[in-house]
């Protein structure tokens, strides 16, 4: 864990990769299935831009026995929207922690993400890393610049009934979808980030909460009538 | 555009690595109209595993590659030489291999030289030192073709130029001689279409062969 503030600046001036750096405001949510088209209309009218489709395999590894000071984790994501799909290694670090921390209503945590060729899942098996589980995630996206770089997924994770097995998915929750925010900082602008991602939000309350991530409040009483009122507004516009 | 053979310099039976070799090599190649372009440098980094329990066996490798190439700044490449892979990345994987603490950078090898322009070929001659000293442990050279990218379709004309460097390297009686990297580039499931990934086999290449030459 990362300590909010004096203590992650400090720590910043030993690093000695700049990516270290790279952190990330996130919040997630769940919404039922049902009201997705109208969380889309909403989101295309907040948003302003296309949506972008979701279909990412993700594998979580873990490292061997023995290997490492200590048990670690990485995150293998194979992009399945290209035709040539592409992949990336994302670690997920500590989040800020600390009083302050506590009182954002974003999770704050450092990330580092890198680019990779097609052979890093044989790599990691030849490090000592095995497979924990592997899901695949499907459905949309929105990237857009409001404040500060800001992407909402929209997407129904599935599992696979066979290793890798990813056209034969099936939803693992059908009823509900996962929506996650989130937005690129770093160690000095972090707090204006939480602040444009914290607004982003409030634009949603009708249709879900937004929380930090393992903080899930389930979905909102006021979901279906606001996601009715969308759908007829937009019936409207077309009509 | 572009293909390169790496090739290192293997030192007669008990003859003794020197910079002289290095700065004789450089000579030759603006003998043979090499101009001067500027310095280069690629880094060369061991892996080596943290273990949590030294004493007990182990399934992963004893260690493994990084390099990072001057031509590609923003990419790191990883050999695993055992299991004949060869990753490209993008530079931060080296923060993520941080963050994992699973294996360490041990030790960086810089290799560091002059770079010369010679007509359709780039010839780059350096020596090979460690990053925390100036203790000499190798030399070798670069020679790159810039018009093909088809490794089968130059390779004629790089052995025509390998022939012509040769017999002037050997004008100057020095102990040894350069011997181009034997790499089988299809073990790592690469192509005849080069790539920066066929250079980072050839540095692991290179890096066993300077090893095996100080040992001998």
């Amino acid at each position: 864990m990362l300590c909010c503030g004096v203590h992650l600046i400090e720590s910043t001036r030993h690093c000695k990769f700049l990516e270290i750096l790279q952190m990330e405001c996130v919040v997630q949510g769940i919404i039922e299935t049902q009201h997705v088209d109208a969380l889309e209309i909403l989101l295309q009218g907040l948003c302003g831009v296309p949506k972008e489709q979701v279909r990412i395999h993700e594998l979580c590894l873990k490292s061997g026995p023995n290997l490492g000071v200590v048990p670690s984790e990485v995150r293998l994501l194979c992009d399945l929207v290209p035709s040539m799909p592409s992949w990336t290694v994302r670690h997920v670090g500590g989040s800020l922690r600390g009083p302050g921390a506590e009182q954002l209503s974003v999770l704050v945590r450092s990330v580092v993400e890198s680019k990779v060729s097609s052979n890093v899942l044989r790599f990691f098996y030849g490090l000592g890393y095995k497979l924990d589980h592997e899901i695949l995630k499907v459905g949309f996206a929105f990237n857009f610049h409001r404040g500060s770089q800001i992407a909402v997924s929209v997407t129904s994770a599935h599992k696979m009934p066979k290793l890798h097995a990813t056209e034969d998915a099936v939803p693992i929750t059908p009823n509900i979808h996962l929506v996650e925010i989130t937005s690129p900082a770093t160690a000095e602008n972090y707090n204006e980030v939480v602040a444009s991602v914290t607004s982003f939000c409030e634009y949603l309350a009708p249709l879900l909460h937004l929380s930090k991530p393992g903080a899930s409040t389930g979905t909102v009483p006021s979901a279906a009538a606001a996601a009715a009122a969308l759908m007829s507004n937009s019936v409207n516009r077309l009509l | 555009m572009t293909v390169k053979w790496l090739m290192h310099w293997q030192p007669k039976p008990g003859a003794t690595l020197s910079t002289q070799i290095l700065a004789e090599a450089c000579q030759c190649v603006e003998s043979i109209g090499g101009q001067k372009d500027g310095r280069w440098r690629s880094m060369l980094t061991f892996y080596k595993p943290m273990q949590r329990d030294p004493s007990v066996p182990v399934e992963h490798p004893r260690d493994f590659l990084g390099l990072a190439l001057q031509e590609q700044p923003s990419k790191y490449y990883f050999i695993l030489r055992p299991n004949r892979i060869v990753v490209e990345a993008d530079a931060s994987i080296q923060a993520i291999m941080e963050k994992l603490q699973s294996y360490k950078a041990r030790v960086t090898l810089n290799f560091e030289g002059f770079q010369y322009k010679l007509g359709d070929f780039q010839v780059r001659i350096g020596k090979c030192v460690p990053s925390t000293s100036e203790a000499l442990r190798g030399i070798m050279m670069e020679v790159e073709y810039l018009p093909l990218s088809s490794i089968e379709k130059s390779r004629l004309v790089l052995e025509e130029f390998f022939d012509i460097w040769k017999e002037s390297i050997s004008k100057k009686s020095l102990p040894g001689h350069f011997v181009p990297i034997e790499s089988n580039f299809t073990d790592y499931g690469l192509q005849d279409r080069y790539s920066s990934q066929h250079t980072a086999v050839q540095y692991a290449a290179c890096m066993a062969q300077l090893i095996a030459a100080v040992r001998a």
